[in-house]
C-alpha cells in the first residue's frame, strides 16, 4: 500500500508550495514589516519596534477600530435577524420550490461586488432614485436628503453584501433537522413559540454560529463599502489599511493594522473551533 | 402528509421572506432599469434607450479593461483548477500528518479578510522587486482560488467509492493510469463547476486586484471603482447589467453542474456545500 500512496504525496507538493510562497511567507513578511521602522525614503528598516502598534492604539486611530467592530457586529446581527426567518420559511414551507428559492436568495451574491455597492449609490445618492422619488412626491425645491456618508448607509451596504453567507449555513442546519421533532414538541403541548426557542433554535445553532463567522469576518475587512457609501466619518480599518498602501501611506503602520485585523480573526476562529469541538465531544462522548 | 400544519406557518414569516427577496433584487433591478434610461439621470426614468450600451461599445478603455479581466479570470481558473485538483487528491489520499497542516493553512487563507491576504501579496511582490502587472494579479487571485477548487473537488472525491480505483490498480493499471482514466473522469463535473465559480470570482474580484494590479491597464473592477468615485453615470449601469447577465448565467451553469451530480448521489446542493 505504501507505493500506492506515493503519488498522492507528490500531488500534494505543487499546491503546498504555492500556498507557502504566496500566503504563509507573505503573512510572515507582514508581521516583520509591522515591526520595522520607516527610513527617510519610506523603505522599511527591519527590527523589533513596537511604535506602529502604539500608533494603532492611540486616540486618533482607536475609534476607527472600534467603529469597524461595531459596524461589522451591527451588520451581522441585522443579517441574522433577516436571514433566519428567510431560511426557515424556505426550509419548512418551500416544498418543491425549496432549491429554486434558495438559489434565488443567493443569486445576488454572484452579481459583481462593486455593482452591488454601486446599486446603493444609485438609490441613495443626492441625485439618486430615492431622492428622485421624494422629489416626485412633492418635496420640490427642498435640498436632497443626504442618505450616503452616514453610518447606516455603510452598515446597510455590508448587510446587502454578506447576506448570503448567513442564509446558506442556517438553511443547511434547518434542512438537517428532523421536522418530526417540531411535531413531537407540539404534541407535547408546547406552543409554537416554545418549540422554536427550545427545539428549533438550539438545534440549528451550529448553522447560526457558522453564519456569524462567515458574515462578521469579511465585514471586518471590507473597505469598498465604507469608501463608496460612507465618508471620512465612517472610515473602517480596511480604509486605513488601503490608505497606508497607497502612495502617501506608511506601509509599516499599514502592516501593523493588518496584523491587528488578523488577530481579531484568529480570536474569532479559535473561539469557533473550540465551540465546534466541544459540541462534537458532547454528541459523541 | 400535511407535515407543516397551518398554525405552524405564521403569515409574518412569509411576509418577511417576500420582503427580503424584494430587498435583495430591487437594487439590481434599479441598476438594470436605469441602464436603459434615455436621460442622463439616475433619479427620473425618461424613456427607453440603448444609448448607454452604445457608449459602452465605443469606450475603448473599457474594452482594454474587459480584456485584462478576462485574461485574469481564465489564467487564474486554469492555475487554480490544476493546483486545486492535485491538492484535493493529495489531501484526501496521501494520509500524511503534514496534510492536515496544509489543509489548515488553506482554510486560514479562505477565512482571512481579503484585504489582509491582498496586502501580504503586495508586500512580497514589492519586497522582491517584482513589478505589479496582470501576472501579479493572477498569482494573488490563484492563491485564494485554489482553496475553492480544493474544497469542492475534495468533497466529490470523499463521496467516491474507492473500490473502483482499487479494482483498476488490481488489474495492473499504474497509479498514474488509474488517476487519469478512473479518478479524473469521475471528478470532472466537480472540477468544471469549481473552475466556473473561480473564473467568475476572479473576473469579478476587486480587493486583491485593487492592491496588486499596478499602473498598467486597470482590470474591469478597478476601472469601475474609479468610475464610481469619479461620478456615477448610467454607463456604469449598462456595464453592471452586462456583467450581471454574464456572471449570473455562468454561476447558474456551475450550480446546475453541481446539482446534476448531487441528484445522482441523492443529497441536496446546499446541505453538501455546508459539509
Amino acid at each position: 500500500m505504501r507505493s500506492r500512496r506515493a503519488i498522492f504525496r507528490v500531488l500534494l507538493l505543487p499546491g503546498t508550495l504555492w500556498l507557502a510562497v504566496l500566503f504563509v511567507i507573505p503573512l510572515g513578511l507582514v508581521v516583520a514589516v509591522s515591526l520595522a521602522q520607516t527610513n527617510i525614503v519610506g523603505l522599511p528598516v527591519y527590527g523589533l519596534h513596537l511604535g506602529n502598534y502604539q500608533n494603532v492604539f492611540q486616540s486618533y486611530y482607536l475609534p476607527v477600530i472600534l467603529r469597524t467592530v461595531e459596524y461589522a457586529a451591527a451588520a451581522t446581527v441585522i443579517i441574522g435577524v433577516l436571514a433566519y426567518p428567510t431560511a426557515y420559511t424556505i426550509a419548512r414551507f418551500g416544498g418543491r420550490f425549496k432549491n429554486a428559492l434558495i438559489v434565488l436568495v443567493i443569486l445576488p451574491w454572484f452579481v459583481d461586488y462593486l455593482v452591488r455597492i454601486y446599486a446603493w449609490v444609485v438609490i441613495l445618492g443626492d441625485n439618486g432614485t430615492l431622492n428622485g422619488i421624494l422629489h416626485g412626491l412633492g418635496m420640490h425645491g427642498s435640498p436632497p436628503v443626504q442618505f450616503l456618508n452616514r453610518p447606516w448607509a455603510v452598515i446597510g451596504g455590508l448587510v446587502y453584501t454578506y447576506f448570503p453567507f448567513m442564509v446558506l449555513p442556517v438553511y443547511a442546519a434547518l434542512e438537517q433537522m428532523d421536522p418530526a421533532l417540531i411535531e413531537a414538541g407540539r404534541d407535547l403541548y408546547a406552543s409554537g413559540r416554545q418549540v422554536f426557542w427550545h427545539i428549533t433554535l438550539p438545534l440549528t445553532s451550529s448553522g447560526i454560529v457558522a453564519g456569524i463567522v462567515l458574515t462578521f469576518l469579511p465585514s471586518l475587512g471590507d473597505f469598498a463599502t465604507a469608501q463608496l457609501l460612507g465618508g471620512s466619518n465612517t472610515y473602517m480599518i480596511g480604509n486605513l489599511i488601503a490608505d497606508q498602501f497607497s502612495n502617501v501611506g506608511d506601509i509599516t503602520f499599514g502592516s501593523a493594522l493588518t496584523v491587528v485585523l488578523m488577530s481579531v480573526l484568529l480570536v474569532v476562529i479559535v473561539g469557533y473551533l473550540r465551540r465546534t469541538s466541544r459540541r462534537a465531544r458532547a454528541v459523541r462522548p | 402528509m400535511r407535515r407543516a400544519r397551518r398554525y405552524d406557518r405564521p403569515r409574518f414569516l412569509v411576509v418577511i421572506t417576500a420582503l427580503v427577496i424584494c430587498y435583495l433584487f430591487a437594487p439590481i433591478a434599479i441598476v438594470v432599469l436605469f441602464s436603459f434610461n434615455k436621460e442622463n439621470s439616475l433619479a427620473v426614468f425618461g424613456g427607453f434607450s440603448t444609448r448607454w450600451y452604445v457608449a459602452f461599445l465605443h469606450d475603448g478603455g473599457i474594452h482594454a479593461s474587459l480584456a485584462a479581466s478576462l485574461e485574469i479570470g481564465v489564467t487564474t481558473m486554469v492555475i487554480a483548477a490544476v493546483l486545486g485538483t492535485t491538492l484535493a487528491l493529495g489531501l484526501e489520499r496521501s494520509r500524511l500528518r503534514a496534510a492536515r497542516v496544509v489543509e489548515g493553512t488553506m482554510m486560514l487563507n479562505l477565512v482571512s479578510p481579503e484585504i489582509a491576504t491582498a496586502v501580504a501579496a503586495l508586500l512580497i511582490f514589492t519586497q522582491l522587486g517584482i513589478t505589479l502587472s496582470l501576472a501579479t494579479v493572477i498569482a494573488a487571485n490563484a492563491t485564494w482560488a485554489i482553496a475553492y477548487v480544493t474544497i469542492i473537488v475534495r468533497s466529490r472525491l470523499a463521496s467516491l467509492n474507492s473500490d473502483v480505483e482499487e479494482a483498476a490498480l488490481d488489474l495492473y493499471a499504474s497509479q498514474w493510469q488509474t488517476i487519469r482514466l478512473v479518478t479524473l473522469p469521475l471528478l470532472w463535473p466537480a472540477i468544471l463547476a469549481s473552475s466556473l465559480l473561480v473564473f467568475v470570482m476572479s473576473f469579478d474580484d476587486f480587493i486583491t486586484t485593487y492592491f496588486v494590479s499596478g499602473l498598467g491597464v486597470p482590470p474591469l473592477p478597478v476601472r469601475i471603482y474609479s468610475m464610481i468615485r469619479f461620478g456615477v453615470t448610467p454607463e456604469i449601469n449598462a456595464i453592471g447589467t452586462l456583467m450581471t447577465v454574464a456572471t449570473v448565467s455562468l454561476a447558474l451553469a456551475a450550480l446546475a453542474l453541481f446539482a446534476l451530480r448531487r441528484t445522482r448521489s441523492g443529497s441536496s446542493v446546499v446541505t453538501d456545500l455546508n459539509g
